[in-house]
């Protein structure tokens, strides 16, 4: 068949939108990985709940905005008053922080399974993840939900003859200045020194003087929150339904394996091989895309065991 | 902490207690499943998963390999099970031979990637081949019939000399399953208190030592999960006949971590017959809990994640240590005839 044939060429111009589609959400899956990596490298914890906390920070920014709860009060009538944009960024600053607290008090539950193997810490997540999206689904209902987006970061636009998605844009930008502010904190402040040299050895932090316990609670809340904010970030894309959270935390696994357990940069490394191996099977074999990950997760952890640029971890045992 | 040597699957007699209360239970469930308020349907989808559970768990638990992707293995199995009648033959043996075969042989390729694998890279391999067994089965519409899966899986009758018995009785179907299980169980235990069992446990003790003492671990790993691969196929051919279709939703993670929960919170790290508890209390809270409230998994979940906190060993080893406070026994580790 002639034409079939003609139509499966593609042109390297014709790829451009499925290169640039999987860059960003390379840079998406990079924001996603971000706090789950963090949790990893510093507690030695597969926080399977990731995927979920990062659900429930997309649902309590949503409701902010929209002011689902107490939509008929006169705070709420008051509070819708206020232009979209104003109402956007507080859901964007508060869903995150309530994320980052539940995140917390899963870390004091977290607390008997330290010292015994990594499989418990995985259990326990994955029994929370399971709590966390029940309880997402009794608060809010198991239909799919949209999440309100201002003016200005909404909409389309033209370049170079192609059609582009602005949010994407948006979404693409705040990915890429979230790993850098990341990146400067754990490299360039004292904060971050101690966080680092916690997950390079705990003994000698504590007997240098520093509260373990405080330090791991506030990593596991900080790498809530930043589950949280991806959430914010990525339900105008992907929708907003109570079982998303397995659909993110597979990915976010997956990137921290191929990355190298513990290596920041092979971590978001590997998040843009990732969104690139999805856009471009994207372009040849849409239904297929969303194999290509595992495909690629099989093909480098079964030649390189420990990832790109991984080093030698304690989950290995 | 207790250990599965605590709890030791090797007894000196043929016949031990629990084994006998599992047989006797499973044998009679359709006598008095009704009377405390429960159905027959329950008993078959209980032994069917118990079967699973329990090889689930010579990988899980013996094995000390954790496998997060099982549930494809289960998926596999009822495909090939269907398939079989709808393209080759109806014919019962016919079909629950190619499950085993198909979940057999997907296990042995899988296996063959994993088994240089430890830890969390195990598990998260056995993921990732679980999500690729996942998503072809959603997406190979011919083979498989996509979301819907495959529906119209004909129950062929048994037939025993000169007897036949339709299996569409869901009371003749569940003397059927529970005699498989029952079957396949013993089977398991032959095998994890014959030497096999033996290295299986020391892999998982400390695998480099079992490297060191001459074993091939690679190649007992290997096996270790085509094993369990394979019981997992038998239970999805009797769950395709079960439910009378085969459908993707069994082969997802969600599935296949739930499988680990029951395995867990009866207490397969610690006793041969854990799992059988964590499947019967999944199923009996799913029933109990799940007339009361929508929300059961919250309930379950919560319970899991305590049962994690402060007793990781599950129910079998809360059974234990309360066994052994009223009988006043200081341990139940016998000396070994040498």
């Amino acid at each position: 068949m002639p034409v079939f044939a003609v139509n499966n060429v593609l042109h390297m111009t014709s790829l451009v939108p499925h290169i640039v589609n999987g860059l960003t959400l390379g840079l998406l899956f990079a924001l996603i990985a971000l706090g789950f990596t963090l949790i990893v490298g510093v507690m030695e914890v597969i926080n399977l709940a990731h995927g979920s906390l990062f659900t429930l920070g997309a649902y309590l920014a949503m409701s902010t905005i929209g002011a689902s709860w107490f939509a008929g009060t006169p705070f709420g009538i008051w509070w819708l008053e206020f232009p979209l944009n104003v109402r956007y960024f507080l859901g964007l600053a508060l869903g995150p922080v309530l994320a980052g607290a539940v995140g917390m008090l899963l870390e004091l539950c977290l607390r008997p399974t330290y010292g015994k193997a990594p499989l418990y810490g995985l259990l326990l997540t994955f029994g929370a993840a399971i709590v966390v999206e029940e309880a997402i689904r009794l608060v809010w209902g198991t239909g799919e939900q949209s999440m309100p987006v201002p003016q200005m970061i909404s909409g389309a636009f033209l370049m170079g003859g192609l059609i582009f998605s602005t949010y994407k844009f948006y979404a693409a930008g705040f990915a890429i200045v979230a790993i850098l502010m990341v990146w400067l904190f754990l490299e360039r402040t004292p904060y971050g020194a101690i966080i680092k040299a916690g997950a390079h050895d705990s003994e000698m932090v504590r007997a240098l003087g520093y509260d373990l316990g405080r330090l791991r609670l506030l990593v596991f809340g900080f790498g809530s929150a930043l589950a949280g904010i991806a959430g914010m970030v990525m339900a105008p894309i992907w929708g907003l339904r109570p079982h998303l959270g397995i659909d993110v935390v597979i990915p976010a696994f997956l990137i921290i394996v191929i990355g190298g357990v513990g290596s920041f940069w092979g971590a978001v490394a590997a998040a843009i091989l990732v969104g690139l191996a999805t856009g471009i099977t994207g372009a040849y074999a849409p239904a297929w895309s969303l194999m290509s990950m595992y495909i690629l997760l099989i093909a480098i952890v079964g030649f390189r065991a420990r990832g790109l640029l991984g080093r030698r971890s304690a989950l290995e045992n | 902490m207790i250990t599965l040597s605590d709890i030791p699957a090797r007894s000196q007699m043929p016949l031990t207690l629990p084994m006998g209360i599992f047989v006797v239970v499973m044998a009679t469930a359709p006598f008095w499943l009704a009377r405390v308020g429960l159905y027959q349907y329950l008993g078959v989808e209980i032994a069917i998963w118990v079967l699973f559970a329990m090889g689930f768990n010579l990988l899980f638990g013996y094995t000390g390999l954790h496998s997060f992707g099982h549930g494809a293995y289960l998926g596999i199995g009822a495909y090939a099970f269907g398939l079989f009648q709808h393209h080759a033959a109806i014919s019962l043996w016919g079909g629950l031979f190619a499950a085993i075969a198909a979940a057999s042989v997907a296990g042995a390729v899988v296996g063959a990637f994993l088994s240089h694998r430890r830890g969390i890279y195990y598990a998260l391999l056995t993921i990732g081949f679980g999500q690729v067994f996942w998503f072809s089965a959603m997406k190979l519409h011919w083979l498989t019939g996509g979301e819907d899966g495959l529906l119209n899986i004909p129950r062929p009758d048994l037939v025993i000399g000169p007897w036949r018995f339709d299996l569409n009785d869901n009371a003749v179907f569940y003397w059927f399953v529970a005699a498989i299980t029952i079957a396949a169980v013993l089977l398991m235990w032959r095998v994890v208190n014959a030497p096999v069992g033996r290295v299986l446990q020391a892999i998982r003790q400390n695998e480099t030592r079992a490297r060191f003492v001459g074993y091939d671990v690679w190649r007992w790993k290997w096996l270790a999960f085509t094993i369990s691969a394979a019981f997992a196929g038998l239970a999805g051919g009797l769950f395709s006949m079960a439910q009378q279709s085969a459908y993707p939703d069994v082969m997802s993670l969600h599935q296949s971590g739930i499988i680990v929960m029951m395995v867990l919170v009866g207490g397969g790290l610690v006793s041969f017959w854990g799992p059988v508890l964590g499947v019967v209390l999944y199923f009996v809270a799913r029933d109990v809990l799940g007339g009361l409230t929508e929300a059961w998994l919250l309930w379950y979940g919560l319970l899991f994640v305590i049962m994690v906190m402060v007793r990781p060993e599950g129910m079998a080893g809360l059974l234990h240590v309360l066994l052994r406070r009223t009988s006043g026994q200081v341990s139940t580790v016998k000396p070994e005839k040498a």
